[in-house]
């Protein structure tokens, strides 16, 4: 009986809308006279026309429109889809539910891979497309070791293909600790640094005399050594200024891809993050001196970051039930100084770049992640009008709004009949 | 009238047994001190100001246009266009927005301050599931960078409470958001305590894991009946020492019970009940319970499924503090609706309010109150404004029983006002100028105007 409504009700919704990738694909489709931010060079496009087919963007403002289906936006704004990044979304259904739990373990470590924990059926995702996120950057709160694991890419269809790349950046703890020294994190990573380093080194002397005597790299090694080589960003939730300086050193050292998180201090260090390339990635809405490593938390911070030249992300880390609430965040940093442009790309392209995907943009050749509001994105008064991922048209209906229509409309039956 | 009842009674009493037999000697009279640490505050220096040609949401429903308010001796003396006063300081506050300062009757400034810190947790006397004797205001640390930064985000009045590990976790205190080096110099003159309550998880999940009572939502309910079955006895040993006495008696008087005497309070009604609940089931019960013992359930705090009696609450005249979007940390919060304080607010005799528990969001009440709204509006709600701002002023200060001193800018209320520097339920709207009694107490282009603590000086 179950299976039977489940399947029927899947068949409706692929009658009514078309929502199944098979249809998508093989449509191409036209939204016309929309207002494109497409954070690229080429900024805001009025009255432009965006193409897109078999998932991707084709054409922007082609000379002669051949689409099979035309949505006109009615000069509304389109934007990329958002990016959230560094929350646990899919590995944490109800925080103090245990058994719902899968983004923490003991035993963390570099090679923890929290993507074979994901739930794409998680009600967090349809949630978070209501603000219009279409892509997210999903890590493991860790365990012991400042080694948190692998951070992964899902699109937020839900669907069970959703995990994108797996194994995508390695995640490190740093800085203010409840036992001991912060120094024994910081030398832990100088050390694995090192060692891994000297061992390479060795490694391919003793490959050059003699091929036979190689040993398969520890799967340990294999990760360290694509940070090493610059394949895998080294992803670092710090804040005190004293152990971002560490990490511009050891960037400078081993010329790693490192990427600051949360950064309280990042200001104080400003002109050295821009020379040294390292992105922030921050919680624009933290502005409390939470604890003695975070005096410098501010809400002008974002701002600040990015008209210095540092590139900025603007996410919301941690708990993933309303990263749908990440559009506000960036409004709060326009209200705070940041940049309109700025703050659009802090939520998408640059996001992209700091973490290697390839959407975020609205570009011939990206990936058709797109998203229409109804006014601004980052105000209140706007909502999410039509989402896309990979050309798919995306459903923007939660367990939320069954939950408040079931109590809205009353009948002379209890609730649970609605 | 009330009042004054009783004491006639007394007098009437005593004299009459005076008058038919010899008066036993009586010992001085034991009275319980409601107010051993009394306000201190005063209002800053203030002079009669005018706002000049603001959009006014009076905090009442109502919205004026190119509307005055004008502030004298501290009150609010009149809001109306065009309005006239000679001496006054004039503001030019065209373009801008207006309204009384907001209120937020969930806060842990203070007791949970910033920076996080061992020697500053203070917020939870976990050592009894039942510590109606702890007062939150006894460790309120006023320099909370936290209260600044509110005060920055328009924030006037906040009620301190203690934490929800606690069936009853003790006593709130209510507290202007003035910068001060005493906890007394901030404390509001003349509202009345809340008692903390909390409903489900916390409390059972806590003690349960010390394999205490409570370890189940029926441990909850025991617990606070057997409190308030105690509480009960030791109000009649006190009212018959009273009677006693006033029949001109020399009764032994009852021990003080610190703990009782806060629950006696709450039975006379002079204490205020705020309970933090989840759950539509377990709010139910919390009014039942107040019924059971005679006192009013008060507001309930959290209350993530009040939409789901939101019928109930209005008939019990139970306010509900609300956020609108915090969910899914607990599975008693798993049935967040973004709509759910429009949906207790649109029944009759409601008082729907939006709090914020987070240093952060208390910020913000603007913001967090512009989510509701327009989520609901987009759902078939026809929200205004003018409406809305009474979820963070007019209702608040209704929760907190200091309605007839403050959340409105009617005349004669206490001239809590904030100017915006747009539609204040805009993401880019601000806080410019924040008054508290008249008196300007934060200033968005004014240096001079911006509090820091203490803790924040010199650290670089």
């Amino acid at each position: 009986m179950t299976l039977f409504t489940q399947s029927a009700l899947a068949l409706s919704l692929s009658l009514s809308v078309a929502l199944s990738a098979n249809v998508a694909q093989a449509e191409s489709l036209a939204i016309i006279n929309a207002t494109v931010h497409t954070a690229t060079e080429s900024g805001v496009l009025n009255n432009a026309t965006v193409v897109i087919e078999n998932g991707t963007i084709t054409a922007i403002n082609p000379q002669s429109l051949q689409a099979d289906k035309t949505i006109d936006a009615k000069g509304a704004m389109l934007t990329p889809g958002f990016i959230a990044a560094m929350n646990d979304m899919g590995l944490v259904e109800v925080g103090a539910v245990a058994t719902s739990r899968d983004a923490s373990d003991k035993e963390a470590d570099i090679t923890f891979d929290p993507s074979l924990a994901f739930n794409p059926k998680t009600t967090t995702i349809p949630f978070a497309r209501k603000g219009g996120i279409t892509r997210n950057i999903v890590t493991s709160n860790g365990g012991e070791s400042i080694f948190a694991g692998q951070t992964f890419v899902v699109d937020l269809t839900g669907d069970f293909d959703s995990v994108i790349a797996s194994n995508t950046g390695l995640f490190v703890q740093l800085g203010a600790t409840d036992e001991g020294s912060r120094a024994m994190g910081m030398q832990q990573l100088i050390h694995q640094l090192e060692d891994a380093q000297k061992a390479f080194t060795q490694a391919k002397k003793a490959n050059q005399s003699d091929k036979d005597d190689s040993d398969e790299p520890s799967r340990e090694d294999s990760i360290i050594s694509a940070v090493l080589a610059g394949e895998k960003p080294l992803i670092v939730a710090v804040d005190r200024a004293s152990d971002i300086m560490h990490l511009i050193k050891l960037k400078q050292v081993y010329n790693l891809d490192v990427v600051i998180v949360n950064g309280a201090d990042a200001v104080l260090v400003t002109e050295q993050l821009v020379q040294a390339s390292i992105p922030v990635v921050i919680d624009a809405m933290r502005n409390l001196p939470d604890s003695f490593d975070s005096l410098h938390n501010s809400l002008n911070n974002a701002g600040q970051l990015a008209k210095a030249g540092v590139k900025v992300a603007i996410a919301l880390p941690g708990d993933s039930h309303s990263i749908y609430a990440l559009r506000y965040s960036a409004g709060n940093a326009v209200a705070n100084g940041m940049d309109y442009n700025t703050a659009m790309a802090a939520v998408t392209a640059n996001i992209a770049d700091i973490f290697h995907l390839d959407s975020g943009r609205i570009a011939v050749g990206k990936p058709a992640d797109l998203v229409l509001w109804s006014g601004d994105p980052f105000e209140f008064s706007s909502k999410v009008q039509k989402m896309w991922i990979a050309g798919e048209e995306q459903s923007l209906q939660s367990r939320q709004d069954e939950l408040r229509d079931r109590y809205q409309h009353k009948t002379d039956m209890p609730a649970a009949y609605r | 009238m009330a009042k004054l009842m009783p004491s006639l009674v007394a007098v009437t009493l005593t004299s009459a047994i005076a008058g038919c037999s010899p008066a036993e000697q009586q010992d001085p009279q034991v009275t319980i001190n409601a107010n051993p640490y009394p306000s201190t505050y005063y209002a800053l220096p203030n002079s009669m100001t005018l706002l000049k040609n603001a959009t006014v949401l009076t905090g009442t429903g109502e919205r004026h246009e190119d509307a005055d308010v004008l502030i004298k001796e501290g009150k609010i003396s009149a809001v109306g266009q065009q309005l006239v006063a000679e001496g006054a300081v004039i503001v030019d506050a065209k373009g801008k927005w207006i309204t009384p300062g907001i209120i937020d009757v969930h806060s842990h400034l203070g007791v949970y301050p910033s920076p996080n810190a061992e020697s500053h947790n203070d917020g939870n006397e976990m050592t009894n599931p039942v510590t109606a004797e702890v007062w939150a205001e006894h460790s309120v640390w006023p320099q909370d960078p936290g209260f600044n930064r509110a005060r920055e985000g328009g924030i006037t009045t906040l009620q301190i409470l203690p934490g929800s590990a606690n069936l009853i976790g003790g006593r709130g205190v209510t507290l202007k958001n003035v910068p001060a080096t005493t906890m007394q110099a901030m404390k509001f003159p003349h509202a009345p305590y809340g008692l903390k309550m909390a409903c489900g998880e916390n409390p059972k999940n806590l003690y349960g894991s010390r394999n205490e009572l409570p370890m189940t939502r029926m441990g909850n309910m025991a617990g606070y009946r057997t409190a308030f079955i105690q509480a009960t006895e030791y109000k009649r040993a006190w009212d018959k020492y009273d009677a006693d006495y006033a029949a001109g008696k020399n009764p032994v008087a009852p021990e003080r019970d610190l703990m009782k005497d806060t629950l006696k309070g709450v039975l006379e009604g002079d204490i205020l009940i705020h309970n933090h609940c989840y759950k539509a089931e377990e709010m139910a019960m919390m009014i039942d319970l107040g019924k059971e013992f005679g006192y009013h359930a008060g507001t309930f705090h959290h209350a993530v499924e009040a939409y789901k009696i939101a019928d109930l609450l209005a008939e019990n005249g139970n306010c509900a503090a609300m956020w609108p979007d915090w969910w899914g940390f607990k599975l008693e919060a798993y049935d967040m609706v973004l709509e759910n304080v429009a949906m207790v607010d649109a029944i009759k005799n409601s008082c729907a309010v939006v709090h914020s528990d987070s240093g952060v969001t208390i910020q913000r009440l603007n913001q967090e109150t512009a989510k509701i709204m327009h989520a609901a509006n987009d759902n078939g709600f026809e929200l205004t404004e003018q409406h809305v701002i009474g979820w963070i002023t007019a209702n608040a200060a209704k929760s907190l029983g200091i309605s007839d001193k403050t959340g409105s800018l009617e005349a004669g209320k206490n001239a809590d006002v904030v100017i915006w520097n747009t539609n204040p339920f805009s993401v880019y709207a601000q806080a410019e100028k924040v008054f508290i009694d008249g008196a300007k107490v934060y200033d968005r282009q004014d240096p001079a105007y911006q509090a820091q603590s203490d803790f924040m000086l010199g650290q670089q």
